[in-house]
Order: C-alpha cells, then sequence, then structure tokens
C-alpha cells in the first residue's frame, strides 16, 4: 500500500502538530520530576510496510553501540506500541540524576535492579504523558499494558522480523530527545497499525474542524 | 494598534490554527515564516506589531530567532506559541525579552486576551 493512500500530507501535517504538542506534554511532565529540560526535536511521521520496519529502527539507532528500551503497548481506538529507545549507559545516568532526590532511598537496591526501575518509572512518565495526551486530543481514551524493559540491548535484534504482524502496515512517529545534563538521549516511536486510520482520519478531521 | 502580525512556525497546520483563533474582523495582515531564520529576515522586512513564535523549528530555533529579533529591536512584542512548556523553556525566553508564552493546543480565548494586553501596552508605551 502506497502511503499518500493511508493518510494525506494535510492529515500528517495534522498527526505531527499533534504528537509536538503531546510529547511537549510529557517532557514537561518529565520535567517536575528530574530537574532538567529535556530538548525536543520536530516529531517526524513516517509510514511504512512492516517488514521494513526493523532496518528503519536500526538505521536510527546506528549511533549507539547499545541501546535500553522502554516497551508499552496501548490501545483503545487508537492503538499500538511506543518504544522508547534511549542511548547506552542512560539508565545509570538517570539513577544520578535522581539520586539528588534525598527521598529516593536508591542505595540499598542493586544497580541493574535500579536502572530497569528508573527506566521503567521515566519510560512510564514520558510514554502515559505522550499518548495520553494525543489520545486525548483526538477524543480517545487509551489503556496501557504495563512497561517492559530492556537494558543494554544491542541495537542490531531490537525489533526483529516477526514482531508486528508483516502484512499490516505501520505509521510510525518518532520525537527525538536529549536531556540538558546528563548524557541522555534517545528516540519515542509509537508504531500504530492501519488498523487505526480509519478511525484516525475520522478523529484528525473532528480536531483540525475546531480551527476553521 | 495591531495591524501587522508575523507568524513563526515550521508547522503550516500550526500556524493555519493560530490564524483560526484571531479575530476576522480586525483587518490583521498576515505574514508566515516557516522556521526562526526566516523569520528573523521577515521580522526586519516588515516590522510587525506582534510576532507569534514556536520554539522547536529546525534550521534556527525559536530561542535563536527570538534573540536575533530581540537584538534587532528590543520594543519587539513575541509571543512564543509551543508545545515545549517545561519551565526552564518559559523562563529562558522571557528572559530573552518573549512578552509571553501561550501553550499549545491554543485557545481562542487565550490569544484573543493575549492581543487586548498586547493592544493596552502599545497604547501605554
Amino acid at each position: 500500500m502506497q502511503e499518500e493512500k493511508i493518510l494525506s500530507d494535510e492529515e500528517i501535517e495534522i498527526l505531527q502538530e499533534i504528537m509536538n504538542i503531546s510529547f511537549g506534554k510529557s517532557a514537561a511532565d518529565l520535567a517536575d520530576v528530574i530537574d532538567t529540560h529535556v530538548v525536543l526535536s520536530v516529531p517526524f511521521i513516517k509510514i511504512m510496510q512492516v517488514p521494513d520496519l526493523p532496518a528503519y529502527f536500526k538505521d536510527h539507532v546506528k549511533e549507539y553501540k547499545t541501546i535500553s528500551i522502554v516497551e508499552q503497548k496501548f490501545w483503545g481506538r487508537f492503538k499500538g506500541d511506543a518504544l522508547l529507545v534511549f542511548s547506552s549507559g542512560a539508565g545509570r545516568e538517570l539513577i544520578n540524576m535522581l539520586q539528588h532526590d534525598e527521598s529516593s532511598g536508591f542505595e540499598s537496591d542493586p544497580i541493574d535492579i535500579l536502572e530497569r526501575e528508573t527506566l521503567m518509572e521515566i519510560g512510564n512518565i514520558l510514554i502515559g504523558a505522550c499518548v495520553g495526551k494525543l489520545a486525548e486530543l483526538l477524543k480517545d481514551v487509551v489503556t496501557y499494558t504495563p512497561p517492559m524493559v530492556v537494558v543494554e540491548k544491542n541495537c542490531s535484534d531490537a525489533i526483529t522480523e516477526g514482531q508486528y504482524d508483516p502484512n499490516n502496515t505501520a505509521i510510525v512517529l518518532k520525537t527525538d530527545f536529549r536531556f540538558d545534563e546528563g548524557d541522555v538521549s534517545g528516540f519515542l516511536f509509537l508504531i500504530t497499525s492501519h488498523d487505526s486510520v480509519t478511525w484516525m482520519k475520522e478523529a484528525l478531521r473532528l480536531f483540525i474542524e475546531q480551527y476553521e | 494598534m495591531i495591524k501587522k502580525i508575523l507568524i513563526v512556525d515550521d508547522s503550516p497546520i500550526a500556524r493555519k490554527m493560530l490564524k483560526s483563533c484571531l479575530p476576522k474582523d480586525q483587518g490583521y495582515e498576515f505574514t508566515e515564516a516557516g522556521d526562526g531564520r526566516e523569520g528573523f529576515e521577515k521580522y526586519k522586512d516588515l516590522k510587525p506589531d506582534v510576532t507569534f513564535m514556536d520554539l522547536t523549528m529546525p534550521v534556527m530555533t525559536g530561542y535563536e530567532a527570538i534573540e536575533a529579533i530581540m537584538n534587532h529591536d528590543k520594543n519587539a512584542v513575541i509571543i512564543v506559541v509551543t508545545a515545549d512548556v517545561q519551565m526552564k523553556a518559559i523562563k529562558t525566553v522571557m528572559e530573552s525579552g518573549a512578552y509571553m508564552v501561550l501553550k499549545k493546543p491554543l485557545k481562542r480565548e487565550e490569544i484573543q486576551s493575549a492581543l487586548l494586553k498586547v493592544k493596552d501596552t502599545l497604547q501605554k508605551a
């Protein structure tokens, strides 16, 4: 299926603006928890066949030796998979940043558990706020699976063939981010399938109608 | 009096949304720019009464464009319209001389009350 046939240029632009607003909300929520500023990029939307996803994903994380991933599935009328990808060492860097908070009580836990829990918490905030805001703007309500964390994974097998239905089409919404302090950067990928497209087109139309 | 309005945002949809929130009966003249650099160039050409400025943009960010405009014209009225509502972002742009910050998605009443405030400020100046 050609990408032009799934969403028009205008629909992609609307979705991009909604993603921009949504990730802005999640960055602000995170900045309330960690005393840092999250530098955001212009969101990017790409529509592709599912079998092309692993190569696309690999290409975007190739600058990192390893990555940590927080994954949460979400479903409502808008449904899909959120993958929050952090650069190598981000988990430990985040622990250092959070330890400025005296009440963290981190000292007693082994580092790998702390790393996992920290990534899970940060991921939960970023994904929840972003997907939640996106759904809210499109008048939907979503529920989530608990976050799953993979720490320091090799980039080449982060997304594997067969992880998603190969007959499906993926709409990838991607935002890059970088923390002002600490060496932490990464991407948020939202992968939704064309099952959501009919609803999404109507939701995008209703959203922009408010401004016409 | 407000006549010339410059809207700087990389998203054509965001520019359209902003324009739709402004009253249609005031005879405003709109000019648009798709990034901070183009915004700065158009500012110098047009000297708009009010500039609406996004922050996250390619080529030149809104932060850089605000600094460039304020260095060029310390009386510029720049209203930041952004999805980035982190405290540090707001503090930075206000310290750079922005007039106020409005959060995306825009609401008609917020933007209209912002313009009333600008009119009031310009009348007192």
